[in-house]
């Protein structure tokens, strides 16, 4: 008996595997069940511009880098850009997780291949392979985190190297003036300081990492000409990685030891373990970085001095708004204090008198009174 | 595990090219691990359906719409292996179309787009080849080489520093220095714990282990300053395209010939295994190395051998990653093949055509996925768990066999029994 | 009333019936000896017995009452114990923790209790004659006293019905002497025997009934007395046996092996081969009689290569060989039938013919170059399964399906068909059924005459009287002396027992009468 149920159930399960695999558009023709690829697929055959002529539900895709899609950094912010847009646009969103480098080209693919109208990817890894996308299928949309074209340098070889050596008008590129906001955290740290002593490090010597702690340095530089203090920050370092909690906790128990109780990580994850080293042992504050840690990192909120916020979230956002409108347009995004594209949070324990400090350096920083830098 | 089964009797005709045998002898040996990957398939079935959120609301209604739960459960299912099997062998009807639109009008667009779901199956399934024989030639050693994976980086970035440092060779001379510098890469940090095995006994499990740490933490360091590329990614530069495994189509089909040289050095091992004195040794070593030592096989030198034809082949996996797919390398370019590689050493049970089985299956899986997480939601670590199960029920027998009930070959039970 | 009964007990594995329909009864204060050759399925019953296997058909009454034996637990708690072949003692625990291993008397519920287990580990010692010391680690004690702890552990828990499988191979004559006077006192004391073995002379001197099994068959029964040696044989084999190995008197020549003052480590770095000095001439047989032990084992691995020696001199016709490499000295015509066959000898998953050639796989005609040649290959192998007489369905099936008798042909075959002049075989025949020892020892003595030098290491002492020309008996890592052929059997167990020469009693030495006995 037992023998029989083992036969039929290898029957069944064959037939399953032959016709699903077989016909995977029959399968999928009864679209009601859910998003109806099929029902995008099925009439491929006019591969038209899609976005201005059909007037169905616009798609958007997001490729992460390696971190996935729930890193808590940039890919998660990201992605709540497009979560939002569903939300609020009706457009459809969906995402696809790099697992390693030759996954990029193939998740993009993967999207053209479903006439996605904007494809969002996520940082500089994916420099080569959006532009490389974005040439071959120049009817298609691609915004990129983190990133701009042109990116080449004299020599390099225009496809492997870099992605582009001249601007390309169906990607969007997303960056930030972190170091505005930077500087505004740089001016509160050195404001909250009991020790006269700030430090900052990051993960990689990456210019979307130094810039944080360039504009950081700066603001408290700022504070010492207007105050007349002499608040130090030390020098800069870097873990080497983005994964291990472990080196942020190395990093600032050293950094305490050398004297310093406000300390602003760059380095994602790494960042968790210098707050959780804070929350031990009582003797720092943290500046999170890239989005506010009060709440995405909630348990060390009491731990957490303000945010410098990236706000990617509302970058992917915008793009996508261009996309529904019909009015997408490539070139650089430059998240800046002035259009919110990058801000900080509350002063955990600021006084009235910083707060207004603060909102005043803002104002300059905009209209262009203070120069963050050179 | 049969050793060697292709031997003709004086009185057959000689003519011992690839018999099936070799892996298919007896029902027995071939029916586990095709039961394990079906079995893996079902499992992964009811994990899909059970993380389903529409199935599990037609369960809740079970008892007031049996039929709708069974469909939604079927439907779920349908819809994820569908788009599984279908990004990673594509459409028959799209490819036949493509076909007729090629020979009609000699247009290859649409055949290229039909094909494009098998093409990147092969392209996923060439590192695991490389990879799978280099775990299984560890293994015919007795040698359990968990270092392929940093042997892996190490041959993609030999071959990238070969592949970028170099210019102006032609491809005839370029290609094949790259891909030596990738074996050389890997064969050395194979060597090394295998040196260390044989002259002060230290056990390969740990020493591979080790040297994948000091391969990561060297290629983060190399990524970061020698080998980082102009620009401020922390990234290599490209290799020149003398250097580059040529591809057969067009972008975005990413086919090369690493898939054919996957396919030769296939063969090739199973020659050098089966064939010849070296293999012969290799895997008296690895079958019982007390009966080696009695038959004057000189042991600490098969370990080292085996350790260096084994990392020169995790090597061979990361060069032609790099020189077929990438062209640079940058942070993550492996996402575990020499960890995935031992699953398949395992599944293809040490043969180099079971390794190449069980690699094109790991590629079908592999390759799929993408299209099945975006076109059924389902997250591309489905496929680790079905990976998974597969090698749990290839490496516990005992399961398949309880579930399918089948006994197990006779003479191991009368051997038991004698006495 | 019997206080053990089988009844038609079956049990088959796939593809083997291990037991047919056997039935055979144990009357209480008997010794009941099961009597077969390797396979004959003497052991798949007593594991029925014992509640490791379940048989498919027949029944197991005990005192009358039929029982379901469901476990080892459950045979121990029915007065079932069983001492098994090899020993299941904890090398490193004292006598009294290996007794009470698995059994454990606590106080309050937490403590060993050790002072009480000792004291009736004593109280056993001294009822039955079985004198050992509590306190003693079992990695100090002799085998014959490990043997003694193993009997110890089945009465401390209450065994009326003992299974000793093949107490005696592992023992000196004078031990097996000890062991049967302390068989005779749990007689006495109302205990009940099953005694498992395959050889014939004891049988007859120790059981009050025999049964016989054959190709798991019961072929008969017997009481001693009523039966010879040469009857029994024939009832096992199935056919008529020749007990005797007829061989010509040995024309020795020249020196071939020439040991001087061996001194060998064994792995673990301590002393095994203290001082040796042998020599073994062309074509002759001489054999190494001791018990187990004694450095046998890493004299042979010295001479073969396989362990370093720390000082003395090997020489094979007259080249000194204690530097070479295994593969150095087969290629000056070595072979080594080894003690283990299926650790040393074989290659258990590689086919036959693979195992054929594991000594000469890289030599024409076996290989050109580094390409293995598969005719030659296959042809060697299937004219040596002929030669040889392996039964084996081909020559492609692995080693590991064939009987330990055609494995140890296997062995025979492939070291004995290259051109060699010293051959040294250790334990040739350790487990196999009478008809395979016949067998191999004729080949022993045909290598003999074409004038090998032949070192035959056994711990059978029956099997070295019937080979050798010279015996030398080896205690504690020396030869302590060399004996003609026809030395006595109490003379020699009393040499391997470690008396000194000079101490031997005349009445040992006295040769017995008749032809030279061959006891299985």
């Amino acid at each position: 008996m037992k023998k029989l149920y083992s036969v039929l159930a290898v029957l069944l399960i064959a037939t399953m595997i032959l016709t699903a695999c077989g016909t995977p558009a029959a399968t999928e023709a009864p679209a009601a069940v859910t998003e109806a690829p099929a029902a995008t697929e099925a009439p491929a055959a006019t591969e038209a511009p899609v976005v201005t002529e059909a007037p169905v539900v616009i798609k958007v895709g997001q490729v992460t880098d390696l971190g996935g899609i729930d890193d808590k950094s940039f890919n998660a912010t990201a992605y709540a850009g497009v979560e939002k847009a569903a939300a609020d646009l009706g457009i459809e969103g969906k995402y696809l997780e790099s697992q390693q480098q030759s996954d990029y080209a193939k998740n993009i693919q993967q999207f053209l291949d479903e006439d996605t109208d904007l494809i969002v990817t996520v940082g500089f890894l994916l420099g080569v392979d959006t532009a490389t996308a974005a040439k071959a299928n120049p009817d298609a949309h691609f915004a990129i985190v983190d990133y701009a074209y042109p990116d080449c340098w004299p020599g390099a070889v225009v496809g492997t190297d870099c992605g582009s050596d001249v601007a390309l008008d169906n990607v969007l590129g997303l960056t930030f003036q972190t170091d505005e906001a930077a500087f505004l955290a740089g001016y509160a740290a050195a404001a909250m300081t009991k020790t006269g002593k700030v430090a900052t490090f990051g993960g990689m010597e990456l210019p979307t990492v130094t810039i944080f702690m360039t504009g950081f340095q700066a603001g408290v530089e700022y504070y010492n000409a207007q105050k007349g203090t002499t608040v130090e920050v030390l020098p800069f370092t870097y873990t080497g990685n983005f994964e291990s909690t472990d080196d942020g906790r190395a990093f600032a128990e050293s950094f305490v030891q050398e004297g310093a109780d406000i300390i602003m990580p760059v380095a994602g994850p790494v960042g968790l373990g210098s707050a959780a080293y804070c929350k031990e042992s009582g003797s720092c504050m943290i500046v999170g970085v890239d989005t506010d840690w009060t709440i995405s990192a909630a348990e060390y909120s009491d731990v957490v001095l303000t945010s410098v916020l990236k706000n990617m979230n509302v970058a992917v956002y915008n793009a996508i708004q261009t996309v529904v409108d019909g009015a997408f347009k490539g070139g650089v995004y430059t998240g800046t204090l002035s259009d919110g594209g990058v801000g900080i949070a509350a002063v955990n324990g600021a006084s009235a008198e910083l707060v207004a400090e603060l909102e005043q350096l803002k104002a300059d920083i905009i209209s262009g009174a203070v120069k963050v830098s050179e | 595990m049969t050793d060697k089964t292709v031997k003709t009797t004086p009185s057959e005709k000689k003519d011992n090219k690839f018999d099936l045998r070799q892996i298919f002898e007896g029902s027995y040996n071939t029916l586990l691990p095709l039961l394990a990957i079906f079995t893996g398939l079902v499992i992964g079935a009811i994990v899909i359906a059970g993380t389903d959120a529409t199935v599990i609301e037609a369960w809740k209604n079970f008892f007031q719409a049996p039929g709708a739960a069974f469909a939604a459960a079927w439907t779920s299912i349908a819809t994820a292996y569908g788009a599984l099997f279908g990004g990673s062998l594509g459409n028959p009807k799209e490819i036949l179309a493509g076909i007729q639109a090629y020979f009609s009008t000699g247009d290859s667009a649409a055949l290229l787009k039909s094909i494009y779901p098998i093409s990147e199956s092969l392209v996923t399934a060439t590192p695991y080849i490389f990879a799978g024989l280099a775990v299984a030639v560890g293994f015919r050693c007795g040698l359990f080489n968990i270092g392929a994976e940093g042997q892996f980086f190490m041959g993609a970035l030999g071959s990238v520093f070969v592949g970028y440092s170099l210019k102006g060779l032609p491809a005839i001379i370029h290609l094949p220095l790259a891909l030596l510098g990738g074996i050389a890469a890997g064969a050395l940090w194979g060597a090394i714990p295998g040196y260390l095995k044989a002259k002060f006994g230290a056990h390969e499990v740990v020493n591979t282990i080790m040297m994948n740490w000091i391969g990561f933490r060297l290629s983060d360091w190399l990524l970061n300053g020698p080998m980082k590329a102009p620009g401020y990614r922390p990234v290599t530069s490209a290799v020149s395209e003398a250097a580059e495994l040529p591809r057969f189509f067009p972008d975005p089909l990413r086919l090369n010939w690493g898939f054919i040289l996957a396919l030769l050095v296939a063969w090739l091992i199973y020659w050098l295994l089966f064939k010849t004195t070296i293999g012969f040794e290799i895997r008296t070593v690895g079958a019982n190395p007390d009966a080696a030592k009695y038959a004057g096989v000189n042991i600490v030198r098969n370990f080292v051998l085996a350790m260096v034809i084994s990392g020169g082949l995790a090597g061979l996996s990361g060069a032609s990653q790099v020189l077929g797919v990438d062209h640079w390398v940058g942070q993550g370019f492996s996402a575990g093949y020499g960890f995935d590689a031992i699953a398949i050493a395992l599944l293809g049970k040490s043969h180099p055509l079971g390794v190449v089985l069980a690699a094109l299956l790991f590629g079908v899986l592999r390759g799929g996925a993408t299209r099945m997480q975006s076109m059924a939601g389902i997250p591309v670590d489905i496929i680790s768990i079905i990976q998974g199960l597969v090698i749990i029920f290839v490496a516990a027998p005992g399961i398949i066999r309880w579930l399918y009930r089948i006994h197990p070959a006779k003479n191991k039970q009368a051997l038991q029994s004698r006495g | 009333m019997p206080v053990l009964e089988l009844r038609g007990i079956t049990k088959s594995f796939p593809g083997v019936k291990a037991n047919q329909d056997i039935s055979l009864t144990l009357e209480k204060g008997e010794i009941h000896a099961l009597l077969g050759e390797n396979g004959a399925g003497k052991t798949t019953l007593m594991n029925i017995l014992y509640g490791l296997y379940r048989p498919d058909e027949g029944e197991i009454l005990i005192n009358d009452q039929k029982v379901d034996i469901e476990g080892p637990n459950d045979a121990i708690a029915r007065g079932i114990g069983m001492v098994h072949q090899h020993f299941m003692l904890v090398p490193v625990m004292t006598v009294t923790e290996n007794v009470m291993l698995g059994n454990e008397t606590t106080k309050s519920g937490v403590f060993l209790d050790r002072e009480k287990v000792s004291q009736r580990i004593r109280e056993i010692s001294n009822q039955y004659g079985l004198e050992v010391d509590p306190e003693a680690y079992i990695k100090d004690l002799p085998v014959g006293i490990q043997q003694r702890v193993e009997i110890i552990k089945v009465l401390y828990r209450q065994a009326d019905i003992l299974i000793l499988d093949e107490p005696t191979a592992v023992l000196t004559p004078q031990e097996v002497d000890g062991l049967f006077k302390i068989i005779h006192s749990l007689i006495d004391a109302g205990k009940s025997l099953i005694f498992i073995t395959h050889k014939l002379k004891e049988v007859l001197h120790i059981a009050d009934r025999i049964t016989v099994l054959r190709l798991g068959k019961v072929v008969g029964s017997a009481i001693p007395g009523e039966v010879d040696e040469q009857k029994l044989a024939e009832m096992m084999v199935g056919r008529e046996v020749n007990l005797v190995v007829n061989k010509k008197i040995a024309e020795p020549g020249a020196a071939v092996l020439e040991v001087k003052d061996l001194y060998v480590p064994d792995e673990r770095g301590n002393p095994s081969v203290n001082g040796l000095n042998l020599d073994v001439r062309a074509g002759e047989v001489v054999g190494v009689a001791g018990v187990q032990g004694n450095g046998q084992t890493e004299l042979v691995y010295a001479l073969t290569g396989l362990l370093p020696i720390k000082s003395g001199s090997i020489h094979l016709s007259g080249r000194d060989i204690h530097k070479c490499t295994p593969r150095q000295i087969i290629e000056q015509g070595v072979a080594h039938v080894p003690e283990d066959r299926q650790k040393h000898g074989l290659v258990l998953s590689f086919p036959l013919l693979d195992n054929m050639v594991l000594c000469t796989y890289y030599k024409p005609p076996f290989a050109k170059g580094v390409n293995m040649q598969e005719k030659p290959i296959a042809e060697n192998g299937t004219g040596l399964v002929k030669q040889f007489d392996v039964r084996t369905p081909s020559i492609f099936v692995a080693a590991s399906t064939l009987s330990g008798g055609n494995q140890q042909k296997v062995i025979v075959a492939r070291e004995f068909s290259r051109p060699i002049k010293l051959l040294i075989a250790s334990q040739p025949t350790r487990g196999l059924d009478v008809g395979s020892i016949e067998y191999i020892h004729g080949r022993i003595i045909e290598k003999r005459d074409e004038g090998t030098a032949v070192l035959v290491v056994s711990s059978e002492l029956d099997e070295i009287i019937a080979l050798s020309d010279r015996i030398a008996v080896m205690y504690r890592g020396r030869i302590v002396d060399i004996l003609p052929a026809g030395a006595t059997k109490e003379h020699l167990g009393l040499l391997m027992a470690g008396v000194k020469p000079e101490d031997i009693p005349d009445s040992a030495k006295q040769k017995s009468a008749g032809p030279v006995e061959k006891v299985f």
